[in-house]
């Protein structure tokens, strides 16, 4: 496609319309919307793709086998790279608007989420090939990749929302995002990237925080910080009201 | 009315958590128990993340047997020597399971342990209490005597050293077995979330033979300073004890506690245990059938530090 010199780039803009969450002890999960504007100057059509990343933690794993009638966790697995929360929101199915690599390449979409377990690899040498990375958990590999996945899918934690971004008026779209109450706390991304002809013309990167607020994050600071005192704390409350209770009780 | 719990990290339906905890508490003081055994599984089946129930739940019934023990001092049904060498060998076997439960979760067995604990536990314990006070049942149904109650007790018992006396039980025996069986609750306590009366109770009278009128009271006794450890415990090394959640359990649980209490008065020791047995062996069933039928997903994401 030519682009006459004179023409200015396609561009996106976007915000959202919370760029804190504050979970306190009524929080029912929240409801994060995205918008923005595409600057589209000729007639390519575009499509807008929205993925919002939780933070980061190793996810462990097991398989249930059986073992003498009994159905029984295997050795955990440590699975790194895995969001704690991800969205994957656009305008068309992910594989309409972009090929295999380029959607790899960012992540977009939860089967190419840069999830692996690298503490079951190693780096051999095979038929003459150096640097060949094996996994020990040999062929099933991907069967437990895409249980990490669907695991997350069952909480509510993954999804992929293929008709996520709709344009509500000429140039104007949005996107909503729910988080559950399981979401996990701390910074959030949200990359908002506008494709053409199958590549990222142009991008944005905005920030979210789940944080706790209140009541949640004095108790929660003090059980991390002072836990001994939390926990002798929460002992004096449970033996103070049990014996309240029958001093009460004898009086009526 | 639903409600975030901090170190959960899950939202709740208080009232629901608050009634449960009535219910559980009425039953505590009902049968002398903790009532952990029943507690434990229900918030497992709430959705709160094992860890936390089962440390939380410590806490809860350390609240709900202070409420109900003050009442049994009350009535002189405690012997508080007893209460308290079984309280020596609990807070030894404190320490022990709560460095076994994080290494089980390390490990990815946490589930497995807790599930066989319930099942051969409470199914054993449930099982041979269920035949004990049915069979006196039946006997005072058709008019029979009681069965006279073998005075001899077990020899090992006195062959053992460390002898002392303790008064209130009107017992004369070593320190060893009562020592052993706190070790042993105080583990449970720690894996299983539960004060472990279910255990001390048949024990106490089947064992160490002591008089029923302070088997309860004692077993109560035993079990708040064994769950105050534990949950401090879990609070420091694990820091998996929700003070919300805990309060909410034991603010239904303390008031529920002082009915039960009441209520054990009108019905008969046997008739008591019969119900309780069955409770028992119910809960054990369910906890250790589910590990027998195939699971939906054979992948399970397990916690426990990364």
């Amino acid at each position: 496609m030519a682009v006459p010199m004179d023409q200015p780039p396609a561009a996106i803009s976007a915000a959202l319309t919370e760029t804190n969450v504050r979970v306190t002890s009524s929080f029912r999960g929240a409801r994060i919307v995205i918008y923005g504007a595409v600057f589209n100057p000729d007639t390519q059509p575009a499509d807008v793709v929205v993925l919002v990343r939780g933070p980061q933690e190793p996810v462990r794993i097991a398989r249930k086998t059986r073992v003498a009638g009994m159905w029984i966790n295997s050795r955990p697995v440590v699975f790194e790279g895995a969001p704690g929360f991800y969205r994957a929101a656009s305008t068309r199915p992910l594989r309409d608007i972009a090929p295999f690599g380029v959607l790899r390449r960012l992540g977009a979409g939860v089967d190419h989420l840069p999830i692996n377990a690298p503490e079951e690899q190693r780096i051999e040498t095979r038929y003459g090939v150096r640097d060949v990375v094996v996994s020990r958990l040999g062929a099933d590999y991907g069967q437990w990749r895409q249980a990490v996945v669907r695991l997350k899918a069952n909480a509510r934690l993954y999804a992929e929302d293929e008709r996520g971004v709709r344009f509500v008026d000429r140039g104007l779209f949005r996107a909503e995002v729910d988080l559950p109450t399981a979401a996990p706390i701390g910074e959030y991304r949200a990359d908002i990237f506008l494709f053409q002809d199958g590549r990222p013309v142009a991008s944005r990167s905005r920030t979210l925080t789940v944080e706790k607020a209140g009541l949640e994050r004095t108790l929660y600071l003090f059980a991390r910080e002072r836990p001994w005192l939390y926990g002798l704390a929460s002992v004096a409350v449970a033996l103070l009201a049990g014996w309240a209770a029958s001093v009460v009780f004898r009086r009526t | 009315m639903d409600i975030y719990l901090p170190i959960a990290e899950v939202s709740v339906n208080a009232p629901l958590l608050i009634a449960l905890g009535a219910a559980v508490g009425f039953i505590s003081g009902l049968f002398g128990i903790g009532g952990g055994f029943l507690m434990t599984p229900i918030l497992v089946f709430l959705g709160i993340p094992p860890a936390v129930a089962v440390a939380s739940e410590a806490n809860h019934v350390a609240a709900s047997s202070t409420s109900s023990v003050i009442s049994y001092t009350r009535r002189r049904a405690v012997d508080f020597r007893m209460g308290g060498v079984l309280a020596a060998g609990g807070a030894a076997g404190s320490f022990l399971g709560v460095e076994v439960f994080r290494w089980l979760r390390l490990l990815g067995q946490a589930d497995l342990v807790v599930s066989l604990s319930y099942l051969v536990f409470l199914g054993v314990i449930g099982g041979l209490m269920l035949t004990e006070s049915l069979g006196a049942i039946l006997r005072r149904r058709r008019g029979e005597p009681p069965k006279p109650r073998r005075d001899r007790r077990p020899p090992w018992l006195y062959g053992l050293p460390f002898k002392v006396r303790f008064p209130r039980s009107r017992l004369y025996i070593s320190v060893l077995p009562p020592i052993a069986l706190g070790v042993f609750v105080g583990i449970l306590s720690a894996i299983m979330g539960v004060g472990g009366g279910f255990v001390l109770v048949p024990a106490m009278v089947y064992l160490l033979r002591m008089p029923a009128g302070v088997v309860v009271g004692t077993s109560l006794f035993q079990i708040i300073i064994t769950t105050s450890l534990t949950s401090v415990l879990q609070a420091g090394r694990n820091q998996t004890v929700d003070v919300v959640l805990a309060t909410m359990l034991l603010a239904g649980g303390v008031l529920g506690a002082q009915f039960g209490a009441r209520a054990s008065m009108r019905f008969r020791a046997e008739e008591l245990r019969a119900l309780l047995a069955l409770i028992v062996l119910v809960v054990g069933l369910k906890m250790g059938l589910d590990l027998f039928i195939r699971p939906a997903d054979p992948f399970v994401l397990v916690s426990g530090a990364g």
